[in-house]
């Protein structure tokens, strides 16, 4: 709200210079958001809050500085009448208002003026530029300089374009539709509030007058409105049409009821004072008297919310000078509040204002007591801390992405699946929220390779979205060298075990055994990996995430370098976690040392690891308790189509010590299976 | 090499040894040396035992004066060259172990995760609960129930992003308390703010509550350099029997003093101890009254006024204020039995001011040259 210093000297003698007003006035409330210093005046623009629709007006500004300065508040004129006394001679035959809606229209204030339509007085004209308002005749001026400097909207209508002549504020009716000030035609819907005349609708209550009767130069006779709106009604309204104004900004936040008439005689009277014309009468349609709300304010109850004591004397002084009616009661005081206090409902209310007038600089710093012991967090949080600890310490760093992508990054993701997508979103780039952590993270990765970055490895541990709801988990992208260059040697590109390692470290962080399998068709890993090296990943029958190595298309739709590999696996937090076994117990240290054998066994390339795993364990003897694959081999002295597979038998009793012969029975038991069952050969 | 002629006299042969010592770099050199020196036979000592035993009586006991101090000197700096060649002869199987270690990387922390448990951390420790909400949500807890009824003005506070299509809840388990709708509600929004979650605890538990709820939230805010569309927050809420907006100063004072560490506390002889370290200005939130936005004292120039906080010496942190009596009555609550303190705060904000980082998106983009300034 801006405030000319000139202007609100009007209501309150204050010598302070606008400066010093607005540091302090930022700590009771309304903070100062700029000050434009001017030749012997300043334009101070206070950011008001969405519950004091009263401080947007010079008055209401004053009134607050008033308090905080323990000044006196004075109305600005002595000439300025008593509600719904005539401020002049009646000079003009009255116009027929009536309230249709009620409901909407609480209130209606109308003046009839023969008016000479000019332009406004310098001084007038000034003040509404100053303000940001640009100045059109006389009549329209005065209409915004009441509402400038008391906070009520006005309206004033070219009385000979009103058929009847007569005002009637009514719903809309169906297909109903106005040409607004502003030009543009406008449908009317019917839960829309319009001020009609007898024959069609010729504003839009509280939001804007309509062109047809706007008062013109040729304009000889008016019909001022001063008027209540109900605040939802106004706000929707504007909201519907994407029009706001000055007037709906103050409608909707809550007018004063009890201001039509003031401002109205306030509008009569500028207009004698400028020559302008002569009003008729106030015409006040008021169907349902204002009544004021009267509080309870219990005195202990100050202190109690506040943690601070306020004199009782010092309540009162701020109560009634902010304009409520303070009568003490037995325990507290009974309290009515101004027409302009619409954000008066409860006694916190008061205390808020007995608060900041008071100063909270004034508020101790206490502690609250404890009561009882403080309930459990969410166990998501240190679960989501272990998996972070796995992937820093495997050498990815921590991105945080934004939650929604572009549409097509997120469609290889959705594994068929419908998107989440947002009505209102930002921009294209903002569309749909993320089925997956992964397009974020080749976003991530591709901006870093932009950017001269050749190994890149990150993760994000966030939600990802599904008609189905949310999920949390844990995606990683690696490009580049598998391990940092050293001198050493060693150098070699990072490959699908890289990544897998770094799964099979997060699945045995919580205790969870992970085997992998070819993705099927139709799922993500098949959508988004190259065929051969993609692999989901499950325990159980529960699906816990997939890796692999990312297909070009998806890389050149982030724009990733050409012939980037980049690797990319995705694991489940909630499968993962709602996949843990319960705590076991400890088993005794074996007491009996365990015998170890190495076989290499010819068999078929095709052959996965997991088959001839599967086999030994199916029927291995029950002394073998571990195999490892410890090489695999194809070249020189290999059929074609063959591979050397070597196996690390490890054997163990706890009962005794395995003879030689036991061991070797074992495993002869262990190649004639793999023999048998896959057709190995033992070499 | 200077041929081995003791007629030249004790302190010429000085000389002459020292010139061939500094010439010494290896141990064989040194042993060649000390042999040519020192050996009973045929070495500069050796030649002066022979020219003293030849010498006359009275020549005798200062030629033997010179010759010991001589073989003295030589003995000692042979040693200690010796000493000092073995310090630097390297083993067998001897590393160079000014060359870089086989480290394996290590990955860096978001600075907002930083910042994010760094908070949880101080709060729990301060026996708050710690938790995360969904951030897909319903208007009834996102606005309704926080005194936000339809068309309340204060909607427009928050610009808010809505589903195309809403979702229904994939699990539901209505309320025990409150006006909470007792059937699912369709989940239309992003939520605007992690204020959802106060609702979602208090109408499902018993007054006292003592929570921080943490994580992302979203507005229709274009990006720029102080806005993103996402951004990150922290809530936190206590309620029972006679909390106070007092004690919402102290506990906020202790979080900044932890969150910003010494600077904050500023230099505490020259403000005398007393200057309080945060601000309290009044302000308008729907769920709460009073309400507040508070400041912390700067953090880089003590309060002075500097660049940073605008000449102002304070800086914008976070708004909160006293459960507003409605909200309590949407949970199931009785204001008159209870009150509580509420506050929110932005994750970015924390921590734009606390590395001084200029501009929002940064956090945003994943720059490994930026990440890897937060350390690991």
């Amino acid at each position: 709200m801006k405030v000319l210093l000139s202007w609100v000297r009007e209501f309150v003698d204050i010598d302070e210079p606008a400066e010093a007003i607005g540091r302090k006035l930022s700590l009771r409330g309304l903070p100062l958001e700029a000050l434009e210093p001017m030749s012997d005046d300043a334009l101070m623009d206070f950011e008001v809050t969405a519950n004091r629709p009263d401080c947007m007006s010079v008055a209401g500004i004053a009134r607050e500085i008033a308090v905080v300065y323990g000044l006196p508040f004075r109305a600005p004129h002595s000439a300025w009448p008593e509600a719904g006394a005539s401020p002049s001679p009646a000079a003009a035959p009255p116009i027929r208002i009536s309230i249709e809606a009620p409901d909407l229209c609480a209130r209606y204030v109308g003046a009839v003026a023969d008016v000479t339509i000019g332009p406004s007085p310098a001084w007038m004209a000034d003040r509404l530029n100053a303000c940001g308002v640009r100045p059109i005749s006389n009549v329209v001026d005065i209409t915004n300089y009441v509402l400038l400097e008391l906070g009520q909207p006005m309206h004033a209508f070219d009385h000979a374009r009103l058929a009847g002549p007569a005002i009637v504020v009514r719903r809309a009716r169906a297909g109903e539709t106005l040409r607004t000030l502003d030009g543009k035609p406008r449908a009317l819907a019917a839960d829309m509030l319009v001020i009609a005349d007898a024959e069609r609708a010729s504003a839009i209550g509280g939001v804007m007058g309509g062109a047809e009767s706007e008062v013109s130069a040729s304009t000889r006779r008016i019909v001022f409105e001063s008027a209540w709106f109900k605040p939802q009604s106004v706000r929707a309204t504007s909201r519907a049409l994407g029009l706001r104004t000055e007037a709906s900004m103050r409608f909707e936040r809550g007018a004063d009821l009890t201001a039509p008439a003031v401002a109205m005689a306030r509008a009569c009277e500028l207009l004698s004072q400028l020559g302008a014309g002569t009003a008729g009468p106030l015409l006040d349609v008021y169907p349902a008297r204002h009544q004021p709300a009267v509080l309870f304010l219990a005195q202990p109850r100050v202190e109690g919310l506040l943690g601070m004591h306020v004199p009782d004397a010092e309540i009162v002084r701020i109560l009634e000078a902010l304009g409520f009616g303070v009568e003490p009661v037995p325990g507290g005081w009974s309290v009515v509040a101004p027409g302009w206090r619409v954000d008066m409902h409860r006694d916190v209310d008061l205390i808020e204002e007995i608060g900041r007038h008071h100063g909270f600089e004034h508020l101790p710093a206490t502690f609250p007591g404890v009561q009882q012991a403080p309930a459990p967090s969410d166990p998501r949080i240190a679960r989501d801390a272990r998996a972070r600890r796995v992937a820093l310490a495997a050498g990815f760093s921590e991105a945080i992405s934004f939650a929604f992508i572009e549409a097509r990054h997120a469609e290889p993701f959705q594994g068929g699946e419908a998107p989440v997508a947002l009505a209102n979103p930002l921009s294209e780039k903002f569309a749909v929220m993320r089925p997956s952590l992964v397009p974020g993270l080749v976003g991530a990765v591709s901006h870093n390779r932009r950017h001269g970055r050749r190994d890149v490895q990150l993760f994000e541990i966030g939600t990802r979205f599904s008609a189905r709801g949310e999920t949390r988990a844990i995606g990683l992208a690696w490009t580049g060298l598998a391990t940092p260059d050293h001198w050493s040697g060693g150098r070699r590109d990072v490959d699908f075990f890289d990544m897998k390692g770094v799964v099979e470290q997060l699945a045995s962080l919580f205790d969870v055994e992970i085997s992998a399998r070819a993705p099927a068709e139709g799922s993500v890993a098949e959508a988004v990996l190259v065929p051969g090296r993609a692999a989901v990943l499950v325990s159980g029958d529960r699906s816990i995430g997939w890796l692999g190595q990312l297909q070009a298309a998806i890389g050149d739709a982030h724009d990733l370098p050409a012939n980037d590999v980049v690797y990319v696996a995705e694991c489940d937090l909630d499968a993962l976690s709602a996949a843990v076994a319960p705590a076991r117990m400890t088993t005794p240290l074996p007491r009996f040392p365990a015998a170890v054998r190495d076989i290499a066994m010819l068999v078929d390339e095709s052959l996965s690891a997991a088959t001839v795993r599967g086999t030994i364990r199916s029927k291995a003897p029950s002394t073998l308790v571990g195999v490892t694959e410890f090489d695999r081999y194809q070249g020189k002295g290999i059929p074609d189509g063959k591979v050397s597979l070597a196996l690390r038998l490890t054997f163990q009793s706890l009962e005794r010590t395995l003879t030689d012969s036991e061991v070797e029975a074992a495993t002869t038991a262990v190649v004639d299976l793999l023999t048998s069952e896959l057709g190995a050969v033992r070499r | 090499m200077t041929t081995i002629d003791p007629s030249i006299g004790t302190d010429r042969a000085r000389a002459i040894f020292d010139e061939e010592l500094a010439g010494v770099a290896s141990a064989a050199a040194l042993q060649e040396l000390r042999n040519r020196w020192m050996a009973r036979s045929g070495s500069w000592v050796a030649a002066f035992m022979d020219l003293i035993a030849r010498a006359t009586p009275d020549q005798k006991k200062a030629l033997g004066r010179g010759a010991n101090e001589l073989k003295k000197h030589v003995e000692v700096a042979l040693a200690d060259r010796e000493a000092a060649l073995s310090a630097t002869r390297r083993p067998a199987g001897a590393v160079d172990v000014t060359l870089p270690g086989r480290a394996p990387r290590l990955g860096c922390r978001h600075p907002l995760s930083l910042v994010r448990e760094e908070v949880g951390a101080i709060f729990s420790r301060l026996g708050y609960q710690v938790l995360e909400g969904p951030e897909i949500e319903d208007d009834y807890h996102n606005f309704e129930a926080l005194n936000m009824p339809a068309e309340h003005p204060a909607r427009d506070m928050q610009d808010t992003l809505y589903l195309a299509n809403p979702l229904t809840p994939a699990s539901y388990a209505p309320p025990t308390r409150g006006l909470a709708p007792r059937a699912p509600q369709p989940l239309t929004l992003l939520r605007t703010h992690t204020s959802a979650m106060q609702i979602r605890q208090m109408e499902r538990h018993d007054p006292p509550v003592r929570l921080v709820a943490i994580g992302p939230v979203y507005r229709r805010d274009n990006l720029d350099l102080t806005h993103t569309p996402m951004f990150h927050q922290v809530e936190g809420l206590v309620v029972g029997r006679g909390i106070t907006l007092a004690d919402l100063k102290g506990t906020l004072t202790s979080m900044a003093a932890a969150l910003f560490g010494p600077a904050t506390r500023g230099d505490e002889s020259a403000r005398s101890g007393q200057a309080p370290l945060v601000r309290f200005r009044p302000s308008f939130f729907p769920y709460t009254e009073p309400s507040a936005e508070v400041d912390i004292r700067c953090i880089r120039c003590g309060g002075e006024g500097c660049p940073m906080c605008k000449r102002t010496g304070w800086l914008e942190i976070l708004g909160s204020g006293m459960v507003h009596p409605a909200v309590f009555e949407y949970v199931g609550y009785d204001p008159d039995e209870v009150t509580g303190f509420a506050f929110g705060m932005g994750i970015e904000r924390v921590a734009l001011l606390k590395w001084g980082v200029e501009d929002i998106r940064l956090f945003y983009e994943n720059d490994l040259r930026f990440l890897e300034q937060f350390g690991r």
